[in-house]
């Protein structure tokens, strides 16, 4: 970074950050935060785009730690045992926690978690790569249509954020696709990069690391993308997808109201970054700005969203 | 020449200064087992924020290629692959170190490492572009392959004991299937016992198979952990002696750099599947095949060239396609994008100087490494060597714990290591050892996902035979495993003819591997007795495989298909082992050393097993310096004076101490806190 830009940012960034710190004395020491993922993903990146503005906002570091292990459970399952003093903060993901709980016994209930910012989330979007000769949405369409099965769509594990937007996606275009699932999202894009599959149902951000070899032909987002001002929603296209993994920050039920708030601030005040926004669209992941007082609202919406697609994916039952 | 500028860049003190720091740091992270690469760069990545990119890169790539080195060290030392990669130096490292030759084995290691690391960079900087489409042409049926591929190494690992070999690698491949499915999502295996559901860790899976019963057998005997006569005698790393076995093998050192480098550029495959292939290679076109796994030298060389070699191979993926080749590329990917570098195709045109800088750095981290290594490694064998027994079965105790508790900080883990470890020393004592087991649970997942996508694909194109059968690639691989499994065969008949003694005798009768410490009790030619332990366990894994293919039942299609394929397998070969175990054919098991205690062996089970469940409610701590004072005690087999039980004292508090104090602290890793700390 030049310096002109840093000084502007550190400025700008003590504009914002001055007022939040004055009427405040937390945090007085560095914040650990638990990823309950494995190093390298998006729930880590997005935290590490967090962690490289957090001091300017907060006066304070914060640490991050991994805690992976069955899709997040294991640590999401230890999350109410952790001190509420608000010291310690959690990653926290949609659909896995509204999912994981419906399948079965995985030592912690939807409810029984407290996230207080859904603060991005990476929309879905299908991806050919740049060779294919599907160069629309309708193509593909089009193609399905003739051939109910034959297109394959490669995306990241099962009963996934993946998995559920390939679904919805055949209910809505009236087609039959197979969804053929992959250990991850490095895996996945590996196999429409190489042509291994017909298309690639994955996240939006996979298109910001594989520049032109990829054509992303719809994205799963309300708006476009500014990262990628060409390629269509699905609602233009007239499916009413949009959706895919959300990632927000989650307390201890321990946690006082107050803590929770404040954590939630923090996040938001992030949020607003001028830094951080744009290496976060330029990596096409979508702010959402979701705070402690909406998000009672938001996960009903939520819940009540996932049991349709549930009961689709043969969960639950 | 701006590559010229490039390497300029690289050569700054400060870039320097990082790589040898890194060199460092990873060699010494990389040799403890459990604390990985991935850790290590995970660590890091906050104080690269603030460098230019270029550096950050190199203190980065220098710690994982040091990390990856560092594995071998456990290997060669204490028969623990400190990092998956390292698998399979336990093979030959080990042995090697058994019979007084760690220091050779570490300085092979050290120069192979290089070497590999060498080109596996080389590879990076010049033939990055078309090298990435490798990892495009690999889909699900090459990988499938490439799984078996590394399953033929079991034919060669249990040499004379094959259906023993087999039924270890079925239970290996039913570990892997443990937990949620990643094709299909069906929750296998897992009793209802939520500690289940993340799977088995292959870490520390491997910490428990491979390090726990080389506890057990070391408390037990007063005998030297290692022998030490030839080092000393031939002057501590034999660096020169080294140096003409690398050279005599050369073939060996370059094929194996170079399918270390091609295997790090499969995102999926990695640093163990590397270090497998080319072992098996090394051993298939080796002259002196029947000493492979009891100390040959060209199987530590092939396996540290090639798990170097992924280092530079995985960047390829990385930074041509915006694909991780393994974790720590993955992180590093994450720190490029902090710092605002846009990753992918264009890459090594927009940012020129940052990657070339950072690959130029790279290689010389890898040169780094020669100095560093040795250095490093004739203290760690010192180390080894000269700690009192009393003082190495309690730390070498500690570090599993350490070990399998720091990649998720899941306690479970540790206690899966343990229960792992112990049953381990229990089948190996019955001739089922732990490298197939361990092959299973490695490969199991690759060649599960690889299969069923290979099949959903050609289902839904109306081609499954073509979509296993017909792809060139696949092929390949295909041809290259039956020659694999064939060979021994071939060699075997065509010694008959030539009336030499065949490889399958003259692999007996070398010395035994890995964990059959034990001087061989039965004397050649007495009559065989009725192999009755193994009966026993081949009953108990017939019923086991009964129980899991019934279980697939209640699995959706796509998540049952290899369960209840292995599990019949498992029941038919443990069947087969009945069979000939009571017709009193194939080779009995070990009857161990008698002069070993088992009443040592006994409590030492019961104070670890006491340990790691109790590390929830004690905290980490206070059970760990509780468990290594009186596993200090147990394993002393002389009366000793105050003095040095004080000494010892300190040492272990010291060493506690610093443990916890580089997990907490510099790893950031989560402690378990219970009553105390």
């Amino acid at each position: 970074m030049s310096i002109k830009k840093t000084l502007i940012a550190t400025s700008l960034a003590l504009m914002v950050a001055m007022p939040a710190l004055a009427q405040s004395d937390f945090p007085t020491k560095p914040i650990t935060y638990i990823i309950p993922f494995n190093a390298g993903g998006e729930s880590d990146l997005s935290a590490r785009f967090q962690q490289a503005e957090w001091k300017e906002h907060t006066g304070e570091d914060v640490i991050i730690q991994y805690q992976s292990g069955a899709g997040g459970a294991q640590a999401w399952s230890q999350l109410n045992s952790i001190p509420g003093d608000g010291y310690t903060i959690m990653g926290i993901n949609l659909p896995h926690t509204v999912l994981q709980p419906m399948e079965g016994s995985v030592g912690y209930k939807t409810d029984e978690l407290t996230p207080v910012n859904y603060f991005h989330y990476t929309p879905n979007a299908i991806f050919v790569t740049k060779d294919s000769e599907y160069k629309t949405l309708q193509d593909l369409i089009d193609y399905a249509k003739e051939n109910p099965g034959a297109v394959t769509l490669a995306g990241s594990g099962a009963k996934s954020a993946n998995n559920l937007g390939q679904l919805q996606f055949d209910e809505l275009a009236g087609v039959k696709t197979t969804y053929i699932p992959f250990s991850g999202t490095g895996p996945s894009i590996t196999a429409v990069l190489g042509s291994q599959t017909t298309a690639g149902f994955n996240y939006a951000t996979s298109g910001a690391n594989q520049g032109d070899a990829m054509r992303m032909l719809a994205v799963a987002s309300e708006k476009r993308l500014p990262a990628f001002p060409d390629v269509p929603t699905f609602k233009e296209l007239g499916l009413d997808i949009v959706g895919g993994a959300y990632r927000g920050v989650a307390v201890p039920d321990s946690a006082s109201e107050e803590m929770r708030q404040k954590i939630s601030d923090i996040v938001t005040e992030i949020n607003q970054d001028p830094d951080f926004i744009k290496k976060m669209e330029d990596g096409g992941f979508v702010l959402t700005n979701i705070g402690y007082e909406q998000m009672p609202e938001f996960m009903k919406k939520m819940k009540a969203e996932y049991a349709k697609s549930a009961a689709a994916l043969g969960i639950g039952n | 020449m701006e590559l010229l500028g490039y390497f300029l860049d690289a050569l700054t003190p400060f870039n320097l200064m990082l790589a040898l720091m890194g060199v460092i740091l990873g060699t010494v992270i990389g040799a403890l087992p459990g604390l990985s690469a991935t850790m290590a760069v995970a660590v890091l990545v906050p104080f690269t924020f603030t460098m230019e990119p270029a550096s950050g890169l190199i203190a980065l790539g220098a710690i994982y290629t040091g990390a990856i080195y560092g594995g071998a060290f456990a290997a060669i030392l204490v028969n623990t692959p400190g990092t998956p990669s390292a698998i399979a130096t336990t093979f030959d490292g080990y042995p090697m170190a058994r019979r007084g030759e760690g220091g050779l084995a570490i300085t092979l290691a050290n120069l192979a490492s290089v070497f590999g690391g060498l080109v596996g960079a080389i590879a990076l900087l010049l033939l990055a572009p078309p090298l990435a489409k490798v990892a495009l042409v690999f889909g699900p049926p090459e990988y499938f392959w490439l799984a078996v591929f590394g399953l033929t190494l079991i034919s060669a690992l249990s040499v004379g004991n094959t259906l023993k070999g087999l039924i270890g690698a079925c239970l290996g491949l039913m570990l892997s299937m443990v937990g949620v499915a990643v094709v299909g999502g069906d929750v296998r295996y897992t009793f209802d016992v939520q500690a289940f559901l993340g799977g088995i860790d292959i870490t520390s899976a491997l910490i428990g198979l491979y390090c726990v019963p080389v506890i057990l057998d070391l408390v037990s005997t007063r005998a030297a952990h290692l022998k030490v006569n030839a080092d000393v005698a031939k002057g501590g790393l034999r660096l020169r002696e080294a140096m003409g076995i690398a050279w005599r093998s050369k073939f060996n050192v370059v094929r194996s750099s170079v399918i270390g480098t091609v295997v790090g550029i499969l995102p999926g495959a990695g640093g163990s599947i590397a270090g497998l292939v080319s072992y098996t290679e090394a051993r298939r076109s080796s002259k002196n095949s029947a000493n492979f796994g009891k100390g040959e030298p060209d199987g530590v060389i092939a396996t540290e060239a090639a798990n170097n070699a992924t280092v530079g191979g995985g960047f390829i993926p990385t930074l041509v396609l915006g694909i991780p080749g393994t974790p720590p590329d993955a992180i590093i990917l994450g720190a490029l994008l902090v710092q605002g570098i846009k990753i992918g195709p264009r890459l090594f045109n927009d940012e020129a100087q940052v990657v070339y800088t950072f690959i130029f750095g790279l290689l010389i981290a890898t040169v780094l490494m020669l100095p560093t290594g040795l250095l490093i490694g004739r203290y760690a064998y010192k180390s080894v060597v000269s700690f009192p027994k009393s003082l190495l079965v309690p730390t070498v105790a500690f570090m599993t714990v350490v070990g399998s508790f720091a990649i998720h900080s899941n306690i479970q883990d540790t206690q899966m290591m343990f229960g792992l470890g112990v049953m381990a020393w229990v089948l190996n004592r019955y001739g089922f050892a732990p490298s197939p087991i361990v092959l299973g649970l490695v490969l199991g997942q690759i060649a599960e996902q690889g299969f069923v996508q290979s099949y959903l694909i050609g289902n839904a194109t109306g081609n499954i035979s073509g979509m296993f059968f017909g792809r060139p690639i696949s092929i390949g691989i295909i041809f290259a495993a039956i020659l694999t499994l064939g060979y021994p065969f071939f060699t075997e008949w065509r010694a008959r003819k030539r009336e030499v003694q065949p490889l399958t005798e003259r692999a007996m009768d070398a010395e035994a591997h890995p964990a059959n410490l034990q001087p061989k009790s039965a004397t050649p030619g007495a009559p065989r007795g009725l192999d009755a332990g193994a009966i026993l366990l081949a009953v108990v894994f017939a019923a086991l495989g009964i129980m899991a293919y019934v279980a697939t039942d209640a699995m959706s299609p796509m998540g049952a298909v290899f369960p209840a394929t292995i599990s019949v397998l498992l029941v038919v070969f443990s069947i087969g082992l009945v069979i000939f175990a009571l017709l009193r054919k194939g080779s009995p098991s070990d009857k161990g050393d008698p002069a070993a205690s088992t009443t040592r062996r006994i409590l030492l089970t019961i104070i670890f097993g006491l340990w790691v469940f109790l590390i929830p409610v004690l905290g980490f701590f206070v059970a760990g310096l509780a468990a290594f004072g009186t596993m200090m005690v147990l394993a002393e087999h002389e009366s000793r004076p105050a003095k040095t039980w004080l000494i010892r004292a300190i040492t272990a508090v010291a060493v506690v101490a610093g443990f916890w104090w580089m997990m907490a602290d510099v790893l950031l890793l989560r402690m378990p806190m219970g009553l105390f700390f």
